[in-house]
Parts: structure tokens; C-alpha cells; sequence
């Protein structure tokens, strides 16, 4: 793909200006602030478009930067490119509320479109940020040679693991597990209360358990105390059945025997007038002493009852005692299904407890989720590295040499991607390079990388004042290189100095002077 | 002839266990019961069905104790009380003897019986669980008898280890009423002569909505039902919508506003929706401190445009990291998050939005 000729309607400083460029080597000459960076800019957001960030991003990006203070209306222009013999014709429009994109192949007459992909064809499916990466070679901005290291190096890294030499993959990498970690400490003190919660319930249900083992225990003791009282109990109960049973016989004898005295002295009473028919003291003293002993003995039958009653009473206690043990007993073993019910519910509030405890969490979910970007994350890197490597290598090894004049012959990478460059005869870091050769090397690393990530699709190469830091040798060198290139080359400086070399060295290039 | 049809009131049970709210709620159940049984003082009626599930797990004695005591603070209503799946006759149950007092008919065997209200034309056929589940279809051939007057059935059950049946067949088998209980939602079916009056209380998160019981009346073969709310509190469900411009602030003085608009009381879940600024991270534990807020779930996604992303990137880690989700159809909630998560990380820690933020930051200042 080559750029024919732009023609910018109005964006950023630069209104009604037409450029046509040669298909090999352009300078674009200009002073400082002239619109070369513009110029670039202009020619990306015609090939990508340009889109207006939402929310607060809104502020100071390019559609903002770029958007003319005159006739906002006019904000766009028209990009003519070729590819393959075609030639097409891109117009693009950005102004709010009227923005529109054409694409015309002017060979064949159709207008294609742009929403169908037929524009992402003719870029050969390069990205707006491989664009950025790669075709579009900015200035470097470190000051410093060790600024300009650390420079060449995070490229090194980024562009090796993500195919984007802005991306921070160790910055991304960090900030995902700081969030991780956030997520983790939250789950161990959700874990923490549950296992509290759990300990507490755990702690309930063994009190529970013990105190059954201590009714039990009681339950035990208390049995062997209640049969030992029932065999008592009973023996007692026995003697004092026995006991009234003989006081009642005594009594009996006792009646009887009252009766048969009194009887007896009845008799006398009878039979003594008989005997002895005249009154005589003997016959009322035998009668007396008869009915005396007769009732003494009644009387004291009498004082056997009262014992009997006594008995009775000492049986009544007896069976109230008897209930009490019985009672008790009943008891216990209430108290005991009581328990065991608490027991039994305790364990299934254990088991419930359980089983919610097992849902994941939203912080378990949340860690999940960062592992497995993680996990793909590290998965794509990988296949970068593999992907581009040691081609990357290679190929910056092929381009340095040849600009250096075969003074620098290889660039080795070891493991963590630190550059090291071979010389003619020894290995040597960047730090001990001149600012000059890391220039060169930057230049190899952009050309190599560019040719790599857009396969076998011919872009154009866009610098944007690159070779400020170049001296005249090192500068012819790159310019003869980029010469033998098959593909346009779009220079833009403030120095006269690559059209100089350029005119000296005798090789054709088309010169535009901005301003 | 009025009635009051309760259900699955759970009590013993400890909704939100583990938090603060544990012991307040394990409470309330128990508040709640009492309160329904008193304003039957107030507002008497002659039957009170309670259909299985009255207590979470098996009843103590004295649990039992203080439940009769209940009943018998309301002596003309006659109190039907069955055993769910959750406090199941167990061999050594206290429910198997215990002395309830004269209003009050248990149905103490897992065979349907029929019992007669007293003095009432009521007759109530039902029974217990003697077990923690039941497959069987016991309901499907129940009939009610001949008598003259009411013939209710009280039941429990309705999933597939518990007693399932058709509430059609149910509904048409004859009964006047059939008081249902163990599906926590209160539910009226069609034709209103079979129903559930949900749980008293909302036992846990997935309970949201109203939570109380069902009272009725019978005349002349009509059942009228409506539905009372009783439940302390209920959960609330609570999703604010997110866009791009939306802040922590904005969040939380909208659901301050809802807690005001909807009770303090009540238990909010609120889940946050909608396309957040890719570069806002909303702080959850703040919303938590407005009043019972009992969950926050962030369910924003960061507006990113993927496909126009995808497009600009490819080629680089970016795009191929999009693709890599993009290829799998229907992304779980893991992978979803997944992708956001890495590539707020990537774009974020982007070198050139990193510069493009310190410039800001240096003309800010």
C-alpha cells in the first residue's frame, strides 16, 4: 500500500493544503510547529478514522486536538492510495453531527464499503496500533542515553510479549494481583466469621453431648440407687406387712382371750351360785376378776391397734419415697430426650451451616475470574514471544549491521529480554554504546519490528524526525537503507540536512516544503 | 365461618446466622407468631390451620410448652396442626404425646385421618410426616366424605420428595378448601380453593417479597381468601443502574433515598447494573454501611467498545487477549469478569494512557 496524495480540507493548524508523494523516498521539510506531526496524524485518522472518546476521556484526545477552530464543518480531507494496480480514493468527514466515510477505487469506478471491512482489506488487516507501533516512527523523547536505554529496553519487552510497544504487561500483571489480593483478604476474613460461626455451633453441640454423658452417667448411678432402694423399699414393706400381720393376730389372741375370760368369769357367774348356793365373797370376787382380766385384756389389744396404725403410716412414707425415686427417674430420661432432640437439631444446623458455607463467595468468584486473566494473559504472551523472537532478532541483526557498515553484527536477547550487541570482536551491554549506536539500534529494533508485524503487507514507514541525533555518516547509512527498501518511505524533519545527504548520495526522493 | 391458614413459620430457625442480624431474626419468627395468635383475640376466628412446618427442626418440650400455652390463650378457636417435613414425627418426637390443650387437633400418624371441629360442621383431613422426605403421592386420592358442612384438607408438600401433586386434581377433588403449606411464595391457585400462605417470616435471601399468611371465610360454599402481611421484614431486591458518568456519591445517595422510600426495616440486596466508566471501581462496603444492606453485587461491565477495540488492537496482546474471548460462545460469569478485569489492567497501565494522564495531571496543576 502507498499514500498518493492528501489533500487536508481543514484539520488541526492546517486547512486547503494538497500533497503529492513520490512511491519511494518523501522529505517532508518544515520549521518546528509548521503541522508535520499533523501531517502523520492526518494521514492515520484517514485510514483509521477518528473517533471521539465517550465520558471523560473526552478531553484532550485527537478529535478534540484536531478539530479546526474555523469552519469545524470542513473538519476531514481525501486520501488517495494505491494498492495493486488500484488506485482508491478515501474521503472522510469528522465533523460533529456530520461525519460520513467514502471509499472509491478509482480503477474500477465501485465505491466500496468501508462498514463491509473492505477498507480493513486494503490495509491488509494492520491495526490501527500495529499501525501506530510499527509503520508510524515517532522521535524518541529521552533526553538522556540511559532514559534512551530504559527506552529501547521496555520496547524490547512489551513489543516481545504483546505485539504493542505501549503496553506494560509487568505493570498489568501487578495491578491484577493487587486486586486479587484485595479479593483474597476479603475471602480469608468471610472464611475467618464462618469458621467462628461454625465453632460456636460446634462448641454448642458438645456442650449438648457432654451434658447427655453426665444424664447418662446419672441415669446410671441413679438406676443402681433406685433398684437398691426398691429392694430396701420392698424388704421394708414385707417386714411391715409381717409385722401387722402379727399384731393383728396378737390382737386377735389377745380378743379372744378376753372373751374366754370373760366368758370364764360369766361361767362362774352361772355356775358358782350352783356350786356354792350361798352368797359368798369368793363367788363376786371370782366374777370380778374374771370381767377385770376380760377388759384389761381388751384394753390392751386396743394399745396393738395403735401399733398397727403406726405401721401403716411408716408404709404410706414408704410409698410416697418409692414415687419420688420413680419420679426422678422419669425425669432424667425426659430431660434426656430433651437433650438428644437439641443434639439432633444441632447436627443438622451443623450439616446446613455446612453445605451454604460451600457456595462460592463473590470474592472467590471475583479471584477466579482475575486468575483466569492471568492465565490467558501469560497463554498469549507466550505465543508472542514464540512468534516473534528470534525472527525479531535476526532481522534487527541484519538491519544494524548493515547500517553500521557491519560494525555491529548481531544483537543478542538473553531470557529477560536484556539487549546485548555482538562487535567484531566482543559483547557488549548498551550502557557502554554511544548515543549515536543506540539510535541506530532503536532504528534496526522499529524497522524489524515493523516488518514483522505487518507480514507480508508493504506499508509505507513514516519518521517523524528520527535522525536529529544522527551524525552525517550514520544518517547516509540509514537513508541508503531505507532507499533499498522496497516500500515508500515518508520523512518528515526540520533540518535540511537528509535532503542534502540525499541530493550528495544521488538518491532520487521527492522533497515537499511546508509553510 | 372465619379462618386464619398459616404455614412454614419456621420457628428455630436462624435466618442471616453468622451476622449480627442472626439472633435478632431467630427472634422475630417467634415475635411474629405470637403477634398473629394475639390478634386473634382482637379479631376472633373459628379455625386456625397450620399446615405443617411450624417448627424448624424438632420441637423441645418447652418449645411445645409455650406454643399450647398460645393456643390456649384462644379457646374458641379450634387450632389444626399437622408436622411438615422439617419437624417430621421422629420416634422420640414430643410431639407423639403431648398433652395439647382442648382446642387444639394434632394429626399425629402419616395416615390421613379425618377430624371433626368440636360442635362445628368442620371436618379436616390430614396427617404428619414420620419422615424427612415423602415421594409417594398421598394427596391423590384423598376424598372428602359425605356429612353435610366443610370438608377441608390440610396438606403439605409439592415437590418431587415431598408429597408432589397437581394442584388441578387437588383443587378439584372436592374439598371446600385445601390448605397447603411448604412452598415458602404465597400463592393462591386458580379458582382460589387451594393455597399457600408462604413463610410467616422470609427465612433467607431468596425470600424476597411480602411474607404473612392467608385468612378466609367460608359462606354459602364460597371461599374468599386474602393475604396479610405479617414478617418483621422482608428481603428487598435493589438494582441501580450504572452509566458512565455515575458516581460512588450518586450511587449512595440513591440508595439512601430507596432505604428511606421503602423502611429502614427492611433487608436490601442490591446489585449494581449497567456500563460503568472503564475507569471507575465503585467501593461496595461503603453502600454496605447505608442501613441493612446485606449484599452488594457489582454486575457493571466497563464500557469498553470490544469490537471496536478488538479492531484497533489486533495483532497485539490486546486484540488477540479480546479474541481469545470472543471465539467462546456464551461466556460464564468468570470469564466475563475475566475479560474485563485484564483488559482494564492492560489498557490502564498502557504506557500512552499513562502519559496522556500525566499531561493532564501537569496542566491540572
Amino acid at each position: 500500500m502507498l499514500v498518493r496524495r492528501l489533500q487536508i480540507q481543514n484539520f488541526g493548524k492546517i486547512s486547503d493544503e494538497e500533497l503529492t508523494l513520490s512511491p519511494g523516498l518523501n522529505v517532508i521539510y518544515g520549521e518546528n510547529e509548521s503541522g508535520k506531526t499533523t501531517i502523520h496524524t492526518f494521514i492515520r485518522c484517514m485510514l483509521y478514522g477518528l473517533q471521539r472518546s465517550r465520558g471523560r476521556g473526552a478531553r484532550g484526545d485527537d478529535f478534540t486536538k484536531y478539530e479546526p477552530w474555523e469552519n469545524p464543518g470542513e473538519y476531514g480531507g481525501i486520501l488517495w492510495i494505491s494498492k495493486e494496480d488500484h488506485d482508491y480514493r478515501l474521503t472522510r468527514s469528522f465533523a460533529r453531527e456530520r461525519s460520513m466515510e467514502e471509499l472509491f477505487c478509482e480503477t474500477t469506478g465501485e465505491i466500496l464499503d468501508i462498514d463491509e471491512g473492505d477498507l480493513e482489506e486494503l490495509l491488509g488487516g494492520i491495526s490501527e496500533t500495529v499501525y501506530e507501533n510499527t509503520v508510524s516512527v515517532a522521535q524518541l523523547k529521552s533526553v538522556t542515553g540511559k532514559e534512551l536505554i530504559q527506552e529501547l529496553q521496555n520496547y524490547m519487552i512489551s513489543y516481545q510479549g504483546t505485539g504493542d510497544a505501549s503496553m506494560d504487561l509487568n505493570r498489568a500483571m501487578q495491578m491484577l494481583k493487587m486486586t486479587r489480593k484485595g479479593y483474597m483478604t476479603a475471602e480469608e476474613k468471610r472464611k475467618k466469621a464462618l469458621e467462628a460461626e461454625r465453632n460456636k455451633l460446634e462448641s454448642s453441640f458438645n456442650y449438648t453431648y457432654r451434658e447427655i454423658e453426665e444424664l447418662n452417667q446419672k441415669q446410671k448411678t441413679m438406676g443402681e440407687k433406685h433398684a437398691e432402694g426398691k429392694t430396701a423399699a420392698e424388704a421394708e414393706r414385707k417386714q411391715y406387712e409381717k409385722r401387722i400381720l402379727s399384731l393383728k393376730q396378737t390382737i386377735k389372741m389377745l380378743r379372744y382371750a378376753a372373751l374366754g375370760t370373760a366368758g370364764f368369769a360369766l361361767l362362774l357367774a352361772v355356775l358358782l351360785p350352783v356350786v356354792l348356793p350361798s352368797f359368798s365373797w369368793l363367788w363376786i370376787l371370782a366374777v370380778l376378776a374374771g370381767g377385770i382380766s376380760a377388759g384389761g385384756i381388751f384394753l390392751f389389744s386396743g394399745s396393738y391397734g395403735e401399733e398397727i396404725s403406726r405401721v401403716q403410716k411408716s408404709l404410706v412414707m414408704l410409698k410416697k419415697r418409692e414415687d419420688k425415686l420413680e419420679w426422678n427417674a422419669e425425669s432424667i430420661s425426659e430431660r434426656m430426650i430433651e437433650k438428644r432432640t437439641v443434639l439432633d437439631n444441632l447436627r443438622q444446623e451443623i450439616q446446613a451451616f455446612d453445605e451454604a458455607s460451600l457456595e462460592p463467595s463473590q470474592a472467590q468468584k471475583e479471584t477466579e475470574a482475575i486468575n483466569l486473566a492471568i492465565e490467558i494473559m501469560e497463554h498469549l504472551t507466550g505465543d508472542f514471544r514464540v512468534g516473534i523472537g528470534d525472527r525479531l532478532r535476526q532481522r534487527m541483526s541484519e538491519i544494524l549491521s548493515e547500517i553500521t557498515d557491519g560494525k555491529y553484527e548481531e544483537v543478542l536477547i538473553s531470557p529477560d529480554f536484556q539487549i546485548r550487541i555482538n562487535t567484531e570482536n566482543r559483547i557488549v551491554s548498551l550502557e557502554s554504546l554511544s548515543r549515536g549506536t543506540l539510535e541506530q539500534i532503536y532504528f534496526a529494533l522499529r524497522m524489524a519490528a515493523g516488518e514483522l508485524l505487518c507480514g507480508d503487507e508493504v506499508f509505507p514507514v513514516i519518521l517523524d524526525d528520527v535522525f536529529g541525533m544522527y551524525d552525517e555518516d550514520r544518517l547516509a547509512a540509514a537513508l541508503h537503507w531505507l532507499y533499498k527498501e522496497p516500500r515508500q518511505v515518508i520523512i518528515s524533519t526540520c533540518s535540511k540536512r537528509e535532503a542534502e545527504i540525499l541530493k550528495r548520495e544521488g538518491i532520487p526522493f521527492k522533497e515537499i516544503l511546508l509553510g | 365461618m372465619k379462618f386464619i391458614h398459616l404455614a412454614d413459620v419456621h420457628l428455630g430457625a436462624v435466618p442471616e446466622r453468622g451476622s449480627a442480624l442472626g439472633e435478632v431474626r431467630e427472634g422475630e419468627i417467634w415475635k411474629t407468631f405470637r403477634r398473629v395468635i394475639e390478634s386473634i383475640h382482637d379479631d376472633p376466628v373459628d379455625l386456625l390451620f397450620i399446615a405443617g412446618d411450624l417448627f424448624h427442626r424438632q420441637p423441645l418440650l418447652k418449645e411445645l410448652r409455650e406454643v399450647n400455652y398460645l393456643f390456649s390463650t384462644i379457646p374458641s378457636t379450634m387450632v389444626f396442626l399437622m408436622a411438615g417435613n422439617h419437624d417430621y414425627l421422629k420416634k422420640n418426637s414430643f410431639y407423639r404425646d403431648y398433652p395439647w390443650a382442648e382446642n387444639v387437633i394434632f394429626f399425629d400418624e402419616e395416615e390421613m385421618s379425618c377430624a371433626k371441629a368440636g360442635d362445628l360442621d368442620v371436618y379436616v383431613y390430614s396427617h404428619s410426616y414420620e419422615r424427612k422426605e415423602i415421594p409417594e403421592r398421598l394427596y391423590d386420592r384423598v376424598r372428602p366424605g359425605n356429612e353435610p358442612g366443610l370438608h377441608i384438607l390440610m396438606a403439605h408438600g409439592g415437590d418431587q420428595s415431598h408429597i408432589p401433586f397437581d394442584y388441578r386434581t387437588l383443587s378439584t377433588s372436592g374439598f371446600d378448601y385445601v390448605a397447603l403449606g411448604h412452598i415458602h411464595k404465597p400463592q393462591i391457585f386458580p379458582g382460589g380453593r387451594a393455597a399457600y400462605p408462604g413463610s410467616l417470616e422470609p427465612l433467607d435471601r431468596n425470600e424476597d417479597g411480602s411474607h404473612g399468611y392467608l385468612k378466609g371465610t367460608f359462606e354459602n360454599g364460597e371461599v374468599k381468601l386474602s393475604f396479610f402481611p405479617a414478617a418483621c421484614r422482608s428481603y428487598v431486591n435493589v438494582s441501580l443502574n450504572v452509566k458512565e458518568d455515575t458516581t460512588q456519591f450518586d450511587l449512595e445517595d440513591r440508595l439512601k433515598e430507596l432505604i428511606l422510600e421503602k423502611g429502614k426495616n427492611n433487608l436490601y440486596l442490591v446489585s449494581l447494573k449497567g456500563r460503568r466508566s472503564p475507569d471507575t471501581v465503585f467501593l461496595p462496603e461503603r453502600l454496605m454501611e447505608l442501613g441493612n444492606v446485606i449484599e452488594v453485587r457489582d454486575d457493571t461491565r466497563p464500557a469498553f467498545q470490544l469490537g471496536e477495540l478488538e479492531r484497533r488492537y489486533s495483532g497485539t496482546l490486546v486484540g488477540s487477549y479480546i479474541a481469545a474471548f470472543r471465539e467462546k460462545e456464551n461466556l460464564t460469569e468468570v470469564e466475563e469478569k475475566a475479560l474485563y478485569y485484564g483488559l482494564t489492567a492492560l489498557l490502564e497501565t498502557n504506557n500512552v494512557s499513562q502519559k496522556i494522564a500525566n499531561t493532564k495531571l501537569r496542566k491540572d496543576q
